[in-house]
C-alpha cells in the first residue's frame, strides 16, 4: 500500500512519527514530573507527621517526668513528716535526759 | 523505501519509548530518594527531639525534687533545733533554780575558783548573784572564798540567770563565770551533747 508513497508523504510520515515521539516523550516527562512532585509533597507530610509525633512524644516524656518527681515529692514529704514525727517522740522521751547531762556540763565541764 | 520508512518510524518511536522508559524510571529513583531522605531527616529530628525531651525531662525532674529535698531538709532542721532549744530552755531554767538545790555549795565554789585563777589577783572582788538565793545558801559559799577577797551578793541573778563574775580591784580584769556565760563559752559542746542524746548522731 505504501509502495506508492512519494517523497513528500514519506517525509509527512516521518514528521508525523517523530511528534509521536515527542509526545511520548514529554508523556513521560510530565509523569515524572508527577511522581517527583508527589514524593516532595509525601515526602513533606512525612516529616509534618514526625514532627508531629515526636512533639506528642516530647510533651509525654515531659509530662511523665513531671508527674513522677511530683509522686516522689509527695513521698518525700510523707518521709520528711514521718521522720518529725520520729524526732518529736525521740524528744520527748529524751529530753530529761539529754537536760541532766547539759547541767552537769554547764556545772562541772 | 517503504520497509525503510517503516523502520525509521519504528526506530524513531523505539527511541521515544526508550527514553520515556528511562525518565520515568529516574523520576522513580529520585522519587524514592527525595522519599528515603525525607525519612531519614524526619527519624533524625524525632531523635533530637526525643533525646531533647529527655535532657528537659531530667532539669525539670531536679527542679521539682531538689526545691522539695531542700524544703524538707530544712523543715528537719528546724524541727531539730526547736526541739534542742526547747532542751537548751529547760537547761536554763534548771540553772536558774539550782540555788535551792543539793549541787549548789560545789557548782558555786567551783565557779568562784576558776573565776579568781582566770582574775589572778591577790584582791579579788567577787559578785555573786543567783536566783531566790537564801542567805544561808550564800553564807556556805562565803567560807570558801579566798583570803583577801571582796565578795559582793548581788541581789538579782547576774545575767538573768545566776553565776559569779571575779574581777581585779580595779576592775580591768574580769572573768564571767554566770550560767550565761558558760552557756556560750560551751556552746558547741552543749548543743553536741543535747543532739546526740536526743538524735543519736
Amino acid at each position: 500500500m505504501e509502495k506508492g508513497l512519494s517523497g513528500i508523504d514519506a517525509v509527512k510520515k516521518i514528521v508525523e512519527t517523530e511528534g509521536q515521539a515527542r509526545r511520548i516523550v514529554d508523556d513521560a516527562k510530565t509523569r515524572a514530573q508527577q511522581m517527583i512532585s508527589k514524593a516532595y509533597q509525601e515526602a513533606d507530610m512525612l516529616r509534618q507527621e514526625a514532627t508531629s509525633s515526636a512533639q506528642k512524644q516530647r510533651e509525654e516524656i515531659l509530662r511523665d517526668a513531671r508527674e513522677n518527681a511530683e509522686s516522689e515529692a509527695r513521698q518525700s514529704d510523707v518521709e520528711t513528716q514521718q521522720l518529725l514525727a520520729n524526732y518529736r517522740k525521740l524528744a520527748e522521751a529524751r529530753k530529761d535526759d539529754a537536760a541532766n547531762k547539759a547541767v552537769e556540763l554547764v556545772l562541772t565541764a | 523505501m517503504s520497509e525503510s520508512l517503516d523502520k525509521l518510524q519504528n526506530r524513531i518511536l523505539s527511541d521515544a519509548k526508550l527514553k520515556a522508559d528511562e525518565i520515568v524510571r529516574d523520576a522513580g529513583a529520585k522519587a524514592d530518594q527525595v522519599l528515603s531522605e525525607a525519612r531519614q531527616k524526619a527519624q533524625k529530628e524525632a531523635d533530637e527531639t526525643t533525646a531533647k525531651a529527655k535532657l528537659e525531662a531530667e532539669a525539670i525532674r531536679r527542679s521539682i525534687l531538689s526545691s522539695k529535698v531542700r524544703a524538707n531538709r530544712l523543715k528537719i532542721l528546724e524541727e531539730k533545733n526547736r526541739i534542742v532549744q526547747e532542751v537548751v530552755l529547760t537547761v536554763e531554767n534548771r540553772l536558774a533554780g539550782i540555788a535551792g538545790s543539793s549541787q549548789f555549795d560545789e557548782a558555786a565554789q567551783r565557779f568562784i575558783t576558776e573565776a579568781v585563777n582566770a582574775v589572778d589577783s591577790d584582791q579579788p572582788v567577787i559578785r555573786l548573784g543567783f536566783k531566790d538565793a537564801a542567805k544561808k545558801d550564800l553564807d556556805g559559799v562565803s567560807k570558801m572564798v579566798p583570803k583577801g577577797a571582796k565578795l559582793v551578793f548581788e541581789q538579782d541573778p547576774i545575767d538573768g540567770l545566776g553565776g559569779v563574775v571575779a574581777s581585779d580591784p580595779e576592775g580591768r580584769v574580769i572573768f564571767s563565770n554566770s550560767f550565761r556565760s558558760r552557756l556560750e563559752r560551751f556552746d558547741s559542746k552543749l548543743l553536741t551533747l543535747i543532739s546526740a542524746t536526743i538524735f543519736g548522731e
